[in-house]
């Protein structure tokens, strides 16, 4: 987005002449909301931040935090939304190659790649090559770096038919005192390493900070993963030698976005000359050079410079290109040069200092309740919420994703609630990772909604066995001058500051996506992108969802018939109405405990946190899953209508296929955490249906053939 | 003790994990050599591991196939040391040509990434050699290009070789692995390294890989 006139007056003001082209594409590119977070900024202050095993914050490329004694993981996530609205392929596999690059940056090895991808109703082509393409897009360049994707979440509304968000996080590990200090001095040569710059995806990062328009496709980025990954390997061996101080990606703004902001950092000033940057086009003018986006190019500041040999004989080795661009000075101040010409010479503070402005907010009318029809069948209704493309299988996805390369994956997708991450180390120990995000709950509730999109993903990360150590957030979100939807962004923000408090889980890092519209200038369903991390000790231990038959069925946490922004709502009545469920912060802490126990005593065979959909899409997918028939008590899920008990989306819920000689164990414990434990039913080796009873009365019989086929809905359309 | 080699090409990806089970699985000493530097006497066995050699370009495994490893690869199979080949190192084999028959696109058009299961035929060889005949094993596979295709499957069967249970790709006659010379060299989609520990494989399904580089262990302490 262009700079206003005030913001041009501005820094026109404080240099006391005209500013150059390249100057103006410098601060285009620094002021723009991608890179300033001028709107969010004083928001994001309210996040919880900060814990003993916080290695890393907020701030720089990505956040890190001690694992284990001896391991720093390090994580960050991002969207690319813009563009994948324009180029679903190369938007999406750029936005892997970016984040990938993000965590190398902080040096350490990219081990995981996550995705959270909220698509069109895939009724319409133009939603159906959205999504095709995307999912390509990340398999094809995920999979070529040997980076597993291995969880992930995927969601489909018509809100995103034309504009799907597209949320990538990666998590790379190393030791925690080789994680790079990011410190440069005056007199460090600066390298340029990586691909050729070229004309592709100019200004890339200040057309995200815009509504879209259809002729953006020059802002586009092409990516080249083999590329990629030689960079990848190369930065290893010189991690490996000690030789790098600091390595930063050039994402949104380029070259000189990733310069200004280390210099910034470091407080030193920077001097770069644009005609020694390697070129795909010989014919690029001095602006062009400063703000490409072209992909896979990284800056690295050598600890040494004597040793620089010894890095570029690494390089040479994997045949990558790289310049020497120029070095950081005493002096604060940005100046480029082009062919002995000046083309840019301003103070580093004032080039990351963008004008203050202040954005308001102004709170929609809240939704109103809409019931249910009274003549709800209630086993057809289930068949169609199974088939929901939110709750079907997502295997049309995953499968195009390598999430078993390098060999740690222990629970792969489809196989328990957060991936399972084996470090491969010569030890047992590892970690587990869940994404979530509920477009529904933030439409009724962005406070409500983002808070319980990170209860969610903490409970799917403590279900496996894992103690939560960490979340990063994907906040997207609509226009930030608008009041009425930068209500949504700072209501989320809100919510997530509350959540993160209270389940102490420091927010080690984020992204914000604003001007997240339509053509129209309507907001799309804001959402946020949720990942947490967490700990495990024994993967050996970890609780996949699989279950093994004839033994009982244990829901942990209350059911209350919430069924506002549920999944069996929006299947019904076409919409959501009414007030999100409640967020249980207390149920949530305690429940996470008690799983954690549950895993190391062995108590159970499976556990599924209870989401979309309530217990009738848990038991179902378990169902499924296991290959087992399934019996369910309705009155022992809830003293409500069996309607309300199955579909209700109450949180704090995990749902346990119990060894039957643990059953006692199993319930004491729970008592002891002061958690509701009720046996709701059965699973059956031999016998292939899910039955649910209500007063004696069957209310629900369906054969497991039939479950499948509706679960397995997607795999047609996707 | 015995030295194996995993040659790593320009985009190679699986060559760590393979590496972890050669120690651990095999519990021979192994090493990860750069294709250029690779000389052949130097080993008692050779790895081609998975991943996207030079990006795939053209097609899986041709631009490996030109590298000067290729001469010494070829040499170790003249002078019968074992040979394996995992996926893209499979492709590369076939490409060099002392494996047969090619890997074309999958049925799908897509990468598929999944838990499979392979019937062993006719085990022999150092890879096979604690394999037993009709014995069925658990892999993952995650390969765009494991179509196997040979105008003479019939040549491929008389040899050692691998079925799919459930064939996911359109092999011709379900074929997911081949050898020569006896099973000294071998070639296989599916990815032996992620299946060589117990917690690599989920519920409902066996560390299927394991066996292959126990036997790589045992054949070269005792022979085979």
């Amino acid at each position: 987005m262009p700079l206003t006139s005030f913001e041009i007056e501005y820094a026109q003001k404080v240099l006391g002449r005209k500013l150059t082209k390249e100057e103006l594409i410098l601060l285009e590119a620094e002021w723009s909301e991608h890179c300033s977070y001028k709107s969010t900024k004083e928001h994001l202050k309210k996040l919880k931040t900060i814990a003993p095993w916080v290695l890393i914050g907020p701030g720089r490329d990505a956040g890190a935090i001690k694992l284990f004694e001896d391991v720093a993981l390090v994580a960050r996530i991002e969207s690319h939304n813009h563009p994948s609205a324009v180029d679903p392929y190369n938007g999406a596999a750029t936005g892997v190659g970016g984040i990938v690059r993000d965590v190398l940056s902080l040096g350490a090895k990219p081990i995981l790649l996550v995705d959270a991808l909220y698509m069109g109703s895939l009724k319409t082509r133009h939603s159906q090559w959205l999504a095709t393409n995307i999912v390509k897009g990340i398999g094809d360049y995920g999979n070529r770096l040997g980076i597993p994707t291995a969880t992930g979440l995927t969601w489909f509304s018509k809100s995103y038919e034309k504009q799907p968000l597209v949320n990538v996080a990666c998590i790379g590990l190393t030791k925690p005192e080789r994680i790079l200090s990011g410190k440069v001095k005056p007199g460090d040569p600066i390298v340029l390493l990586g691909n050729t710059t070229g004309r592709d995806g100019f200004l890339g990062s200040s057309f995200a900070s815009k509504p879209l328009d259809e002729k953006d496709i020059a802002a586009i980025q092409v990516g080249n993963p083999f590329i990629e990954k030689l960079i990848i390997d190369a930065l290893l061996d010189a991690f490996d030698k000690n030789l790098l101080s600091h390595v930063k990606d050039l994402g949104g703004g380029g070259l000189g976005t990733a310069i200004v902001e280390t210099a910034a950092q470091n407080k030193v000033g920077v001097t770069v000359y644009l005609d020694k940057v390697h070129l795909r086009e010989p014919d690029l003018e001095p602006f062009e050079i400063l703000a490409s986006e072209s992909q896979e190019r990284m800056i690295v500041i050598p600890k040494d410079s004597n040793r620089l040999n010894e890095l570029f004989k690494i390089f040479d080795k994997y045949e990558i290109e790289y310049s020497i661009i120029g070095h950081f000075s005493s002096e604060k101040r940005v100046k480029m040069f082009f062919k002995n010409r000046s083309v840019v010479d301003i103070p580093v503070e004032l080039a990351v200092s963008p004008p203050r402005i202040s954005r308001k907010v102004s709170a929609p009318v809240s939704s109103f309740e809409v019931p249910f029809p009274t003549d709800v069948d209630i086993e057809k209704t289930l068949i169609s919420v199974l088939s929901s493309p939110r709750v079907s299988l997502k295997k049309a996805v995953y499968e195009q994703y390598d999430w078993g390369v390098g060999g740690r994956t222990v629970l792969p997708p489809g196989y328990g609630d957060s991936a399972v991450i084996w470090l491969r180390d010569g030890s047992k120990r590892g970690f587990a990772v869940s994404v979530r995000g509920n477009p529904r709950y933030v439409k009724l509730d962005p406070f409500t909604g983002a808070a319980l999109s990170l209860g969610d993903a903490y409970r799917r990360v403590s279900a496996v066995g894992a103690a939560p150590l960490a979340a990063l957030d994907n906040i997207n979100s609509g226009n930030p001058e608008k009041p009425n939807q930068h209500y949504y962004t700072v209501k989320m923000i809100e919510g997530l500051a509350y959540a993160s408090e209270i389940l102490n889980l420091p927010i080690i890092g984020g992204n914000v996506s604003l001007y997240n519209e339509d053509e129209k200038g309507s907001m799309i369903d804001p959402v946020t992108s949720i990942m947490v991390i967490g700990k495990i000790e024994n993967i050996t231990k970890a609780l996949g969802v699989v279950p093994v038959g004839d033994s009982p069925l244990v829901l942990i946490g209350k059911t209350e018939p919430e069924l506002g922004g549920s999944e069996v709502q929006e299947v019904i009545l076409g919409d959501v109405y009414g007030r999100p469920p409640v967020f249980r912060a207390d149920t949530e802490k305690k429940l996470a405990s008690f799983a954690k126990k549950v895993s190391e005593k062995e108590l159970a065979y499976a556990a599924h946190s209870v989401s979309i959909g309530g217990i009738a899409v848990t038991v179902s997918k378990m169902a499924y899953w296991g290959n087992v028939g399934i019996t369910l008590n309705s009155l022992a899920i809830c003293e409500c209508s069996p309607f309300e008990a199955l579909f209700s989306e109450s949180q704090a819920r995990i749902l346990y296929e119990v060894k039957p000689e643990s059953l006692q164990e199993f319930l004491s414990l729970a008592q002891s955490y002061k958690l509701k434990a009720s046996v709701i039913g059965h699973t059956l080796r031999n016998e292939k249906t899910i039955r649910v009873q209500h007063n004696g009365k069957e209310v629900i019989r369906l054969d497991l053939s039939k479950v499948s086929e509706s679960l397995e809905a997607l795999e047609k359309t996707l | 003790m015995s030295r194996v080699a995993i040659i790593k090409y320009p985009g190679t990806n699986c060559e760590e994990e393979t590496l972890y089970a050669i120690r651990n699985a095999s519990k021979l000493d192994g090493r990860i050599v750069w294709h250029s530097e690779f000389k052949m006497d130097e080993w008692d066995a050779i790895i081609l591991p998975g991943g996207f050699s030079y990006g795939d370009y053209g097609h899986a495994g041709l631009i490996a196939s030109w590298s000067k490893a290729s001469n010494e690869i070829e040499k170790a199979f003249e002078n019968d040391i074992p040979i394996l080949g995992i996926c893209n190192g499979f492709q590369i084999l076939t490409e060099i040509g002392i494996l047969p028959g090619n890997l074309l696109y999958n049925e799908s058009a897509k990468f598929i990434a999944r838990w499979i299961r392979v019937k062993v035929h006719n085990p022999k060889g150092p890879w096979l050699s604690l394999i037993e005949e009709g014995a069925v094993l658990s892999m993952p596979i995650a390969h765009a290009e494991g179509r196997y295709f040979t105008d003479s499957p019939e040549n491929v069967i008389k040899k050692p070789w691998m079925e799919y249970i459930e064939n996911p790709n359109g092999s011709i006659r379900s074929i997911a692995g081949v050898a020569e010379k006896d099973g000294i060299v071998l070639g296989l989609m599916p990815h032996p390294e992620r299946a060589s520990f117990p917690w690599q494989s989920p519920r409902g399904f066996e560390p299927g890989g394991r066996k292959i580089f126990e036997g790589l262990g045992v054949s070269l302490k005792r022979g085979w």
